[in-house]
């Protein structure tokens, strides 16, 4: 079977898979009711202060799997409703970002910079469609470039990389994301150090239950969801009911000032808006690619970039960034939106997830199996089908259909979610807390899970006090397994040779790059004092 | 009042169906738990999962289903040790849980600790390489090993490591073995090119078909139903079965009644071809293999005593 085929069965696996219900003779597969169901879930959440995407990501996982069991058949299904969520909680965050000045997601901040401005001039109307268009512009984009890449990239790294350079990739992998997230290589390095203790306990290949001090609980190590959802959901409710209860009794401004004036987005102010979208847009899909360097950093660059060009070319009397400008917001959103699609690059070329989003994903993969993320994905094995790659090209539809819905509906969706904000994190964050440890024991059905949660989560409390960033700790924890194997193959491919990593070039290489990356993340820019 | 008359009649009717498919004095007194000792979604967890909806289909019995993975079973065998033996908890492993494993991660435990309950199926257990190699037969292999090449060998368990290390010695060839998680990564490892050849569990059958993989060898003391002309394990002068054989298990000292009934009833839904489950094994496992009752006891206390007998020769 050739590439079409398999792009063909993609696309057929979407929409010829099990029927939710038929319209007209005409069958609506579960699959695309799971991407809108997700997507329009996620715009909610989105524009929610206080949740973001991996929270509802967490609490529906365990729920889908529930509801759809762990056949392959669930795997669409469960990874569109997540892609879903994805997509939608990017756009959904400008919204209390534009209105109140408040950004419902930590990728929006960059947004109320210039859409609050707005809002307060009476334009927030024409301020959602400049974020929406942005968005779903970046993100259309950056899935494009996803679609492109991943299979040429794993297709690279399967034939021109052996053991031994594949474990040199994680390292260096691991030590990049160690670098850059968090802004400080020496927490990062203690992060992910964490993240791999934490995953070695109770596994490997001996018999004995490694580091599990003989406890019965502990040998069969620490469920994935737990450690997962442990340090990133129960650790931030934990530190934001602790800035809740700090405080009571400040109440932010909830008005909306009266609207006036053009709020349509017209063809002229898309031509003008289009550059800024287009520049943020590859920075967004250039940060992306790259694992552990997230959308903040990307709405950041895409910004100043674009500020700086805006004060090159404005009109003298048009405001400039941070007054209130639809350019600012441009750049901001097609950036932030532009992470999404190209942070599954590293994700399905070479199983690394870069952010929160990616790790939900392959948790879900992990968990109902049949799918395993990573190069052996994209092997065209011309005369046995590939179910993994039909599975692939599968998401990629999800992928386009959820960017239909964005184009078509989201924008209407997104701008009636102002009324979000009145909810209060008091009630929000309890309740967040009760689905999740509800979804771990759905999925463990055992008590020691729970406790292990809470264990995680006091640990992701601690770490964000300590400004810790516990992303690398996530990713080391599903990387670790992965690592361990790679490293214990390599050894016994090259004839037990301990010196595996330093006696190949490009494994060399590797190594070599993940001590500079340390090195130069960890070195004070000049000027500053000691 | 309706509703107790509906739920009457829903008792009646599951009551009569149970017993019109299958007459039986025992049923369980609660949902069953299924441990998994298998990773969720490959061919051994379907299987599992798929025995398990059939019967309640057909007697209403009720299976909640969980993976308890790793250390080759060992993990569910050691989890399973101290539920209640009435027959409300059961495993799936395989017959190398009970034996080599066991015997290997020495921990007080031996196969009498637990009730064998029934086999469901063997494996097509081959000696497995890519066609890149260019390999047609088990003595291409042993002369490119000869003539100075590296051979990568996958395994996917300890045991079959050591089986892989004494296939090797007899040749007078080394084999650089590498040990992965599941037959899948071997198949993936040959498939890429980072192994040369493996242990694979019948998961090479449609690639031999397509001819991206050739069976070199059958890892078993009887041919392969695929590849008969292949040698086999003694042919090669390894007097050791690598073949898995899947395995219901039970907590130690489970009631005679319980423990036949389920077999009876794992039985009879594997060995039709016309259930999904029954479909499955004649396709993937090359059919059913019912084993139960004394032979079975017999079985598998043979396995772990010829555990110590491998390791000796292994380390000799």
């Amino acid at each position: 079977m050739d590439i079409l085929g398999y792009i063909w069965l993609g696309v057929q696996a979407v929409f010829l898979g099990p029927e939710a219900f038929s319209i007209l003779g005409m069958s609506i597969s579960i699959t695309v009711m799971m991407v809108l169901s997700g997507f329009l879930f996620g715009i909610v959440v989105g524009a929610t202060p206080g949740l973001a995407g991996p929270f509802a990501m967490a609490i529906s996982l365990p729920i889908l799997i529930s509801v759809f069991g762990y056949s392959p058949d669930a795997l669409l299904p469960v990874l569109g409703f997540l892609i879903g969520i994805m997509k939608g909680a990017t756009i959904g965050g400008a919204v209390p970002a534009i209105l109140f000045n408040t950004p419902g997601t930590p990728d929006a901040f960059m947004t109320t910079l210039d859409g609050f401005p707005m809002a307060q001039k009476g334009q927030a109307k024409k301020a959602l469609r400049v974020a929406h268009f942005s968005s779903a512009s970046g993100d259309t984009f950056s899935d494009i470039v996803l679609f492109v890449c991943a299979p040429f990239l794993a297709i690279i790294v399967e034939s021109y990389l052996d053991l031994p350079e594949k474990t040199g990739l994680l390292i260096l992998s691991l030590s990049f994301i160690a670098a850059v997230i968090g802004g400080s290589a020496g927490k990062g390095l203690i992060s992910i150090g964490l993240g791999l203790l934490a995953v070695y306990v109770g596994t490997g290949e001996d018999f004995y239950p490694r580091l599990s001090m003989g406890a019965d609980g502990l040998s069969r190590g620490f469920p994935i969801t737990t450690a997962v959802l442990g340090v990133l959901i129960i650790g931030a409710v934990f530190k934001e009911l602790e800035e809740a209860w700090r405080e009571t009794g400040q109440n932010r401004p909830a008005k909306v000032p009266t609207q006036s004036g053009d709020q349509k987005l017209h063809w002229p102010d898309i031509k003008r808006l289009f550059p800024f979208i287009a520049r943020s847009a590859f920075i967004g899909t250039a940060i992306g690619a790259l694992p552990g360097v997230g959308s903040t950093l990307a709405a950041t660059l895409g910004y100043s970039v674009g500020r700086a060009r805006h004060q090159k070319t404005k009109a003298a009397d048009a405001p400039s960034f941070g007054d209130g400008t639809p350019e600012g917001i441009a750049a901001t959103e097609a950036a932030n939106s532009a992470v999404s699609g190209a942070n599954l690059i590293p994700v399905l070329s070479l199983g690394i997830p870069g952010n929160a989003a990616a790790v939900f994903l392959i948790l879900a993969a992990e968990s109902i199996g049949g799918f395993n993320p990573g190069p052996a994905v994209f092997r065209f094995s011309p005369d046995v089908v590939n179910p993994e790659l039909v599975i692939a090209f599968g998401l990629f539809t999800c992928m386009t259909i959820a960017n239909l819905f964005n184009w078509t509906i989201g924008g209407v969706f997104m701008r009636s979610m102002g009324f979000m904000i009145n909810i209060p994190k008091t009630l929000l964050l309890p309740a967040v807390l009760l689905l999740t440890l509800t979804a771990i024991y759905v999925q463990e059905t055992r008590l020691e899970a729970i406790w292990f949660a809470l264990g995680f989560g006091v640990l992701g409390y601690v770490m964000r006090v300590l400004t810790i960033s516990p992303l690398p700790f996530v990713i080391a924890f599903i990387l670790g397994r992965s690592l361990e194997e790679t490293a214990r193959q390599a050894y016994s491919a090259t004839g037990n040779d301990p010196f595996f990593l330093f006696n190949n070039p490009i494994a060399l290489i590797f190594i070599l790059m993940s001590v500079a990356v340390i090195i130069f993340a960890g070195r004070k820019p000049k000027g500053t004092a000691p | 009042m309706k509703n107790l008359f509906t739920a009457a009649a829903a008792a009646i009717s599951i009551a009569a169906s149970a017993m019109s498919v299958q007459a039986q004095e025992w049923t369980p007194p609660g949902p069953i738990k299924l441990m998994i000792a298998f990773a969720a979604g490959g061919g051994a967890d379907t299987q599992a999962r798929l025995i398990a909806t059939e019967l309640e289909n057909r007697l209403g019995w009720e299976f909640i289903p969980e993976q308890v993975t790793g250390k080759g079973g060992v993990n569910l065998l050691v989890e399973m040790q101290d539920e209640p033996n009435d027959g409300t908890v059961i495993g799936m492993i395989v017959t190398e849980s009970l034996g080599y494993n066991l015997y290997t991660a020495d921990i007080g435990l031996t196969p009498e600790d637990f009730t064998p309950i029934v086999t469901t199926a063997g494996t097509q257990m081959g000696v497995v390489a890519g066609a890149a190699t260019g390999w047609t037969s088990f003595d291409d292999m042993v002369a490119a090993a000869k003539g100075g090449q590296d051979i990568r060998f996958g395994v996917m368990s300890q045991r079959l490591g050591e089986i892989a290390y004494l296939l090797g010695k007899e040749q007078g060839i080394d084999l650089n073995i590498i040990s992965v998680q599941g037959g899948r990564a071997v198949l993936n490892g040959v498939t890429a090119g980072d192994m040369d050849v493996g242990f694979m569990a019948g998961i090479q059958a449609p690639g031999v078909e397509a001819g991206d993989l050739v069976n070199l060898a059958s890892a078993m003391a009887q041919p392969l139903t695929q590849t008969p002309d292949a040698p086999t394990l003694p042919d090669l002068g390894v007097d050791f079965d690598a073949a898995a054989v899947f395995l219901f298990a039970g907590p130690g000292g489970m009631p005679e009644d319980a423990r036949n009934a389920i077999a009876a009833a794992i039985t009879e839904v594997t060995s039709d071809p016309e259930t999904e489950v029954g479909a499955l094994i004649a396709r993937a496992f090359g059919g059913p293999m019912n084993i139960q009752g004394a032979e079975l006891d017999a079985l598998v206390m043979r396995d772990f005593a010829d555990s110590e007998a491998l390791i000796e020769a292994a380390s000799e």
